[in-house]
């Protein structure tokens, strides 16, 4: 990056205020941090490569991890089961109405799998490009069901290379509920992360992770009416989406920003040369958890001082899930700070024993009892 | 002598920074006023274009008779300007001092001497009564002296219009007067050689003397000066007659080329004095400024006023085009006092560009001898919690173990499980290496003041705080700003490394990111009690040990993942060669091994993050500027890990604790009769682990001053 384009960029900043680069808001009021993730109870053993968590309508939830989709059921979700395994990782689910369920199969697409046993239905492509990566899906009470994929022709894993490279090719799909005549809503967005639809079932909301909003659209007949931002400028990566009951919803985070990743996305040469030069798992970027690989980017923060890492450091990783009112605004949060060990939480559903939460990084399933909220 | 082995001269010249140049020259005193200087060199070559003859001797003569005068008012102004204060009647007692000396010379028909005498105490009489006004009486300068002004200015036209007819027609023949008028003092206008005069003294006298010490003072903090103990009320007296000799001074000699007087004499020239002063680049809020910044603004404004009506411009244009240089000049003298720290604050730091080979593999499982390991996770934890941050550690001959801690101390732990903890000496700043010389005085190099020494009877002593100056460096650098380690050699020469130049203790972690040649190793020599500097500018030099045969040092380079080797002695006496080339991180602390081999710290991991950004000034740079200190990118530092080299620079083995559990930050280890203690910057203990196979009666005491040594076969 030269002089020049140096200087076009702070112009950019200081001309165009609200475009891209916005000061990463701090995390006070309701985003207060806490301890809250990390007195969660973890649900049995670890699952890895856990990544959504829903709940079923008889207080079960299915969980997908790995190849398989596992339903946890019973007293403190002790009861474990395969549901279903496919032959690339499972990612986000949804119910359909009509009780199948609903399954993202990386490298496949959009898989149904009915309830007995018998064989998925995939829906395999979209606008003539095949559903490698999606990363949400939800279903309307009149069968329609919505998806998201994070960038086209890339799987859902290869996110940290899409922030890097800025990528804005992420598309909202809509098939029926014979997962036939998909069509394409929305494209050109920045890895849009999850979805849902709205209590009333008259609009679909989803995020987009590079852009850190939550975006609304209107359901109009088969498409859908134009994006208004219901929450924009977050403090982190966003993940999906779950309802939480009334008009509230479960925010997830993948990941916090911080301002040294919001200075490396400024640089492009930089990121050029890392990823040219880097091995992925060393890059400076958000990551699900910290190895405590000494190879892993290290901010000064970081340093342990008298044996204490400062739960404030700068995080490589942080979990934070937050709960989001019908306006946008962020009521309750629950953090693991750099100290913490749940990072990287991908999903959270609501059940009659309390909140189920998912955190990919650590690949734990944890329960927030109600008797502590 | 410099790094030659390693530095190129490519590599140099890559490193050189315009910006840094120019922030160190910023922060120079002389260096403020250098936009006025560059003007009346500009403005004066400028004139010899235009102007016929502008630039021959003669002319630059003549235009220096003309100036002195205003020279004289102009440092009048500037003195009182220094001490916060303003003098509007410089103008009017300049006029005064002009018709003084004519009437004593030729209407009273003193001597000259005696007429110039006098001329000089009616001129302090003058400012006697603006000083009382203002230094007793506490009367606004501005007001005071505008008064001043009005009052004399009437005065000398009532009496000039009375005795004009008798200064037309008396003349004097004194020879004394016509050299005041027209003659040469070693080649100079006599004018002009004695404001030379004027000025040198008054250099001194501001710059070098306390009472021009108490000026600036007071003009920088009335209140804080009066608190000091300043005499303020004096002072202010004092200067203000000062000015009003100095204006009359100026008098004498216009007097004296004139032999005249009119009612326009001096009218204006407050303004162009002031206009002047402040374009030189004294500053009208006082506290600041020289006698030569004076003279610059002087020059300037006089340059431009001879020079424009020369050239043919209209008088009233010049008046214009001084005042709007007045303007500015404030203008500009307001945003830069305010803005020139902040802008020193930008440009300081200035990374470098380099690349380091590629790291050899730490991971574990690999046959390198860098792979990771738990060797030091269990170690046995000394004075848990008890200690903050012991960077180094040594053990006497009683097997008390020492460490210098984040808080000025020495701690020591004795007793058969060293679970005694005692503060043995509290030196202050950052104690750092450690290191006991034959008389069992432990030598501490403490950051932030120097090499300091602690007697077995726990009295601390200074040994050391300064080397000599780097002649052509702009930062003064005979200060030692960060003493990181040391080792005594066998003549018993105190041999440390002073790791930057630029930054201190709390700001080490800019020089890492600047990576530039800020260091030096430094001897003090106890024999000559001197020190001096060994080798300049080394990239971040911090472990120090004189290798078992005393004949050589080992030098680690924290930046740079390298130890070089300096010989002290034999055929390459003088040199500096790399000893290991690729280190996997950031090395600190080296020390020597019973078995004749070297323990090396290292305190920071390279990562491959970090290693690009070494290759990126410019991102470092930026980062800098744009990311708060927390945030910036640091080597992997929550591990520890010690390894252990041979003569040869072959790396043997390595312990680590690759999560930092129990060592992060490890910056030092000790070997002691068959247990290597462990040291870290950050962290709460001091560690130590059983060695296995080694010699069990080594200890470093003895392997410098006692039967260990390896020197003397």
């Amino acid at each position: 990056m030269g002089f020049f384009d140096q200087f076009l960029r702070d112009m950019r900043q200081v001309v165009f205020r609200n475009s891209e680069q916005n000061a990463i808001p701090s995390m006070d009021g309701a985003l207060s941090p806490n301890d809250k993730l990390d007195q969660c109870t973890p649900i049995g053993d670890p699952l890895p490569g856990l990544d959504d968590v829903i709940a079923t309508p008889d207080g079960a939830v299915y969980a997908s991890a790995g190849r398989r989709v596992y339903r946890l059921s019973g007293a403190g979700f002790s009861e474990r089961a395969v549901v279903a395994e496919f032959d690339g990782d499972a990612g986000a689910l949804a119910l359909h109405p009509d009780g199948r369920l609903l399954v993202c199969v990386a490298g496949r697409g959009l898989a149904a799998v009915a309830q007995g046993g018998s064989a998925p239905r995939y829906l395999a492509a979209a606008g003539g490009r095949p559903l490698v990566g999606l990363t949400g899906v939800a279903a309307a009470s009149d069968g329609v069901i919505y998806m998201t994929e994070g960038s086209v022709g890339r799987g859902s894993d290869a996110w940290m290379r899409d922030l890097m490279e800025k990528k804005k090719s992420g598309r909202i799909l809509r098939c029926d509920s014979a997962l036939e005549s998909a069509i394409v809503l929305r494209d050109g967005l920045a890895w849009p992360n999850g979805l849902m639809v709205e209590a009333g079932g008259d609009a679909i909301l989803y995020t987009e992770a590079w852009t850190h909003s939550v975006l609304r659209a209107q359901r109009q007949g088969a498409g859908i009416g134009a994006s208004q931002p219901l929450a924009r400028n977050l403090v982190g990566y966003p993940a999906r989406i779950h309802p939480a009951g009334g008009s509230d919803l479960y925010l997830a985070f993948f990941g916090v920003r911080t301002h040294l990743i919001e200075f490396v996305l400024r640089e492009d040469d930089f990121r050029d040369d890392m990823m040219r030069t880097v091995k992925p798992e060393y890059w400076l970027g958000p990551a699900l958890s910290s190895q405590h690989d000494c190879l892993e980017p290290m901010q000064i923060g970081s340093i342990k001082a008298l044996g204490i890492q400062k739960p404030w450091a700068p995080p490589r990783s942080y979990g934070l899930l937050v709960r989001m009112n019908a306006e946008g605004e962020i009521v309750e949060s629950l953090h693991s700070r750099a100290d913490g060990a749940y990072h990287g939480i991908t999903a959270a559903c609501s059940t009659p024993q309390g909140l189920v939460i998912a955190s990919k990084g650590a690949g734990r399933l944890l329960l927030r009892g109600e008797e502590r909220q | 002598m410099s790094m030659t082995t390693y530095d190129s001269f490519g590599a140099r010249a890559r490193r050189f920074s315009p910006r840094l140049v120019l922030s160190e020259l910023m922060m120079k005193q002389w260096f403020e006023p250098v936009i006025p200087f560059f003007v009346m060199i500009a403005l004066w070559i400028a004139f010899s274009v235009v102007i016929r003859d502008y630039s021959s001797s003669e002319n630059i003569l003549s235009l220096l008779r003309l100036f002195a005068e205003f020279g004289f008012v102009a440092l009048a102004m500037a003195f009182c300007l220094i001490t916060g204060g303003i003098d509007l009647s410089v103008g009017a007692i300049f006029a005064v001092g002009n018709f003084s000396a004519l009437f004593f010379l030729l209407v009273m028909e003193w001597p000259a001497g005696l007429a110039i005498l006098a001329t000089l105490a009616i001129g302090g009489a003058v400012g006697a009564m603006n000083g009382l006004l203002i230094g007793y009486l506490k009367a606004r300068p501005f007001l005071t002296t505008l008064v001043t002004l009005i009052i004399l200015r009437a005065t000398v036209n009532l009496l000039n219009t009375h005795y004009a007819t008798s200064f037309a027609t008396n003349s004097t023949d004194s020879n004394v007067w016509d050299f005041l008028g027209s003659g040469n003092l070693f080649g100079l206008p006599v004018n002009a050689a004695t404001l030379l005069i004027v000025l040198l003294i008054g250099h001194v006298f501001l710059s070098r003397s306390r009472y021009g010490w108490h000026l600036t003072a007071i003009g920088a903090s009335r209140k804080a000066a009066r608190h000091a103990g300043i005499r303020v009320n004096f002072m202010l007296f004092a200067t203000y007659v000062l000015s009003g000799v100095l204006c009359a001074a100026g008098g004498v000699f216009y007097a004296a080329r004139q032999t005249s007087t009119d009612s326009t004499t001096g009218v204006g020239w407050e303004f162009q004095a002031l206009t002047a002063v402040v374009l030189g680049g004294v500053s009208l809020a006082g506290g600041k400024g020289t006698v030569w910044r004076a003279m610059i603004g002087a020059l300037i404004v006089f340059s431009l006023t001879n020079g424009l009506v020369r050239s043919g411009v209209p008088g009233y244009v010049t008046s214009a085009i001084i005042g709007v240089l007045l303007l500015a000049a404030v203008g500009i003298d307001v945003k830069w006092s305010k803005n020139r720290g902040k802008v020193i604050q930008k440009t300081y730091v200035n990374p470098a560009y380099f690349e380091l080979s590629p790291p050899p593999s730490v991971k574990s499982g690999d046959a390198s001898p860098y792979a990771q390991n738990d060797r030091l996770i269990h170690a046995e934890a000394i004075g848990l919690d008890q200690v903050e941050g012991p960077e180094d550690v040594i053990l006497d001959r009683q097997d008390r173990v020492y460490g210098s801690t984040r808080d000025g101390n020495i701690i020591r732990f004795s007793g058969p499980d060293l679970d005694q903890c005692e503060i043995f000496a509290h030196i202050g700043g950052r104690p750092l290496g450690m290191q006991f010389d034959q008389d069992e005085n432990l030598i501490v190099a403490v950051a932030g003041m120097g090499v300091y020494g602690v007697k077995p009877d726990k009295t601390v002593y200074k040994i050391t705080d300064e080397t000599n100056r780097t002649w052509y460096k702009l930062n003064d650098d005979s200060r030692l700003r960060m003493a990181d380690d040391l080792d005594i050699a066998p003549d018993g020469k105190i041999y440390f490394s002073d790791c930057t130049t630029r930054y201190e203790m709390t700001t080490n972690t800019l020089d890492i990111l600047e990576a530039r040649p800020n260091g030096r190793l430094v001897c003090y020599d106890p024999a000559t009690k001197t020190t001096s500097t060994v080798i300049n500018h080394f990239y971040f030099p911090n472990g120090i040990c004189i290798s078992h045969d005393g004949k050589s040092v080992l030098i680690a380079s924290t930046s740079l993942c390298k130890i070089f080797r300096y010989w002290l002695e034999g055929p390459r006496k003088g040199q500096t060669e790399v000893l290991i080339d690729q280190l996997p991180g950031n090395p600190d602390n080296i020390n020597r091994a019973s078995d004749g081999t070297y323990w090396l710290a290292l305190v920071g991991i390279r990562t491959p993050t970090f290693d690009l950004a070494m290759r990126k000034p410019d991102f470092r740079r930026r980062m800098v500027k744009e990311v708060p200190i927390d945030e910036w990118l640091a080597p992997g530092m929550n591990h520890g890990c010690v390894l252990k080299f041979t003569e040869d620079g072959r790396t043997l083995e390595s312990f680590w604790d690759p999560t930092g559990v129990s060592h992060s930050t490890l910056t030092s280890m000790r070997e002691h009769k068959g247990y290597l203690y462990l040291g870290g910057l950050e962290n709460n203990r001091i560690g130590r682990v059983k060695l296995t196979g080694v010699d069990e009666s080594w200890s470093g005491y003895e392997a410098y001053w006692g039967a260990k040594r390896r020197d003397r076969s």
